[in-house]
């Protein structure tokens, strides 16, 4: 039942965008991520990353697509730090994919569905990548639940802005 | 079969993506001896091409951003900054007539600055050779302190320089690309400087915590370290030369894993959340100027000059000790006890440092002292002739 309705919603819904937006919007946030805290001086407590995969995820409503710009946009973000290859781009990939998954089956031109998916993916993103170090990787990290909690709600905050402005991108029939 | 890859398709595929990237995770973490696990701190091959395609992506956007922020900044400070110039000028003019008459009493303070900043000056020129660059961007990861510079390779720029500012050190490179390199703070929970306490003059390793406030890890307990004390680069690590300013102490916390030791926590000298310029320390022998090295060759050549003389003279102080003679042998055998009624003795007994004594004499003679003359008769003949030409 929810396999045809997910069918349905995604033969109505599917949203598409130039490919340029589909190349810039992730170049954008990564390098933006990535410039940002020495600007905001430690206070950058947002995940533009997570916000452009959720909001494509959401938007396409395939889980594939949004595992695949997950992994990619992870394992980019990982080459930037210090730290092994591959932890951020497991999370954001299982973050990527549960917006796929979630898009398929629900309404996501709902805004606050959009808002709330996006805190609660940018958590489990936080939770996992911690989980990732210790545990499979066995090196310390330690967990910081408020700063987690913050950057949840900031990538939300971003999330208010960045979506209405990808959402005008989108090419419409 | 079909079917099952078609229905199950979005998790497969999940699935294989997951694997390949833990697969990617295992090859990058080893065991150590002490049977922990940590990260390789040399980047593999194609662990590096990933991180060099990434830079490559992230720094010429970065390095815009940074020179249109500049650029504004500077249109701001220029321009529409400046609009008040007018009312500005005259509250100046006041201003200046009164530092007028402060001149006159700051005017030794000014000269002993020059003379202070002469000796930062040359100190700063002579210690080390440094390359100025621009922090231009992050790794955007709260968990990994690392910043990017806008030198590189191609600048000069190697693995493990230190990075500092003039109030203290920032961190040390860790990789190079050919026009950026990324930067490991000394906040960061891998990162490990070499520091010492100023007064105290307690060693330990700094390194970040979860929250990027430095500490110093794995001293003991000791009462004197209190908070204010200046922390200082102890310069064994082999990236930051000995005596650089790292911060200052503001908290001292037992360990909480083991006992009798306790946790620094350290203020940074360093803004290291504001950088912008910083130094890279090329190379940690002395550089000095054109006039400090001629100088330098002038004194060598003189001081050579001089050890050659010194030498010299050595060599013709030996000379003439061995040509002129000696009261000693160096090359006798040792002395024999004489015997009584023997007249024969050694060479040897002559040069004994103790006092001197009379040789008893083969053929004595009416000139021996304290002996009367009992000329032998083999020699009748040629004493009186030789004692004849005696006077």
């Amino acid at each position: 039942m929810s396999l045809l309705g997910a069918d349905y919603r995604r033969d109505l819904g599917i949203r598409s965008y130039p490919l340029l937006v589909y190349a810039l919007a992730p170049l954008a946030a990564l390098v933006l991520q990535a410039w940002l805290p020495r600007v905001m001086h430690g206070y950058a407590w947002f995940d533009l990353p997570l916000v452009v995969i959720v909001y494509f995820a959401l938007a396409r409503r395939d889980p594939i697509q949004g595992t695949m710009m997950g992994a990619g946009m992870g394992i980019f973000e990982d080459a930037l730090t210090h730290h092994a290859i591959g932890a951020n781009g497991i999370a954001k990939t299982v973050a990527g994919f549960l917006a796929g998954s979630v898009g398929a089956r629900i309404d996501v031109d709902n805004f606050i569905i959009r808002m709330m998916m996006t805190f609660l993916l940018s958590l489990l993103s936080g939770v996992m990548y911690v989980i990732i170090f210790r545990v499979l990787l066995g090196l310390n990290m330690e967990w910081r639940g408020l700063e987690e909690l913050m950057k949840a709600v900031g990538s939300s905050l971003a999330a208010m802005v960045l979506f209405p402005l990808l959402d005008w991108t989108q090419i419409r029939d | 079969m079909d079917s099952f890859f078609t229905r199950y398709r979005n998790l497969l595929v999940l699935l294989a993506v997951l694997l390949a990237q833990i697969i990617g995770l295992a090859v990058q973490v080893r065991r150590t001896d002490s049977g922990r696990n940590s990260l390789d701190p040399r980047d593999a091959a194609g662990v590096r091409l990933i991180r060099l395609w990434a830079d490559a992506v992230v720094t010429p956007p970065e390095q815009i951003f940074h020179a249109t922020k500049l650029g504004v900044a500077s249109l701001w400070l220029n321009y529409i900054d400046l609009r008040h110039i007018r009312e500005q000028n005259q509250d100046l003019q006041k201003t200046v007539d009164r530092l007028r008459l402060e001149q006159a009493s700051l005017l030794e303070d000014a000269r002993q600055g020059e003379r202070l900043q002469a000796l930062l000056n040359f100190q700063q020129k002579y210690l080390y050779k440094t390359l100025a660059a621009q922090a231009i961007g992050s790794s955007g990861n709260d968990s990994s302190r690392v910043f990017y510079l806008d030198k590189g390779s191609a600048d000069g720029l190697d693995r493990d320089m230190a990075v500092i500012t003039p109030e203290g050190i920032v961190g040390k490179v860790r990789e190079v690309y050919p026009h950026s390199a990324q930067v490991l703070a000394i906040n960061d929970q891998t990162s490990g400087a070499g520091v010492i306490l100023e007064s105290t003059r307690t060693r330990g390793i700094l390194r970040g915590d979860a929250a990027g406030r430095p500490q110093i890890i794995g001293i003991l307990a000791d009462q004197r370290i209190q908070p204010g004390e200046k922390v200082l680069t102890a310069g064994g690590d082999m990236v930051f030369p000995r005596g650089l300013p790292v911060g200052e102490v503001v908290r001292v916390t037992p360990d909480p894993d083991r006992d009798s030791f306790i946790d620094v926590t350290v203020k940074p000298a360093a803004r290291l959340d504001q950088l912008d310029e910083v130094l890279v320390i090329t190379s940690t022998e002395p550089h000095f100027s054109a006039e400090q090295q001629q100088d330098m060759a002038t004194s060598e050549v003189l001081k050579g000059a001089e050890v050659t003389a010194i030498k010299e003279q050595k060599t013709a102080s030996q000379i003439m000790a061995e040509r002129l003679p000696g009261l000693a042998d160096p090359n006798a055998p040792p002395p024999a006890n004489p015997q009584p009624g023997h007249d024969q003795v050694e060479p040897s007994a002559a040069s004994a440092p103790s006092a001197p004594k009379l040789l008893h004499p083969q053929h004595p003679d009416r000139f021996t002292p304290g002996a009367k003359p009992q000329p032998p008769q083999g020699e009748e003949t040629s004493a009186p002739a030789h004692a004849g030409r005696n006077p």
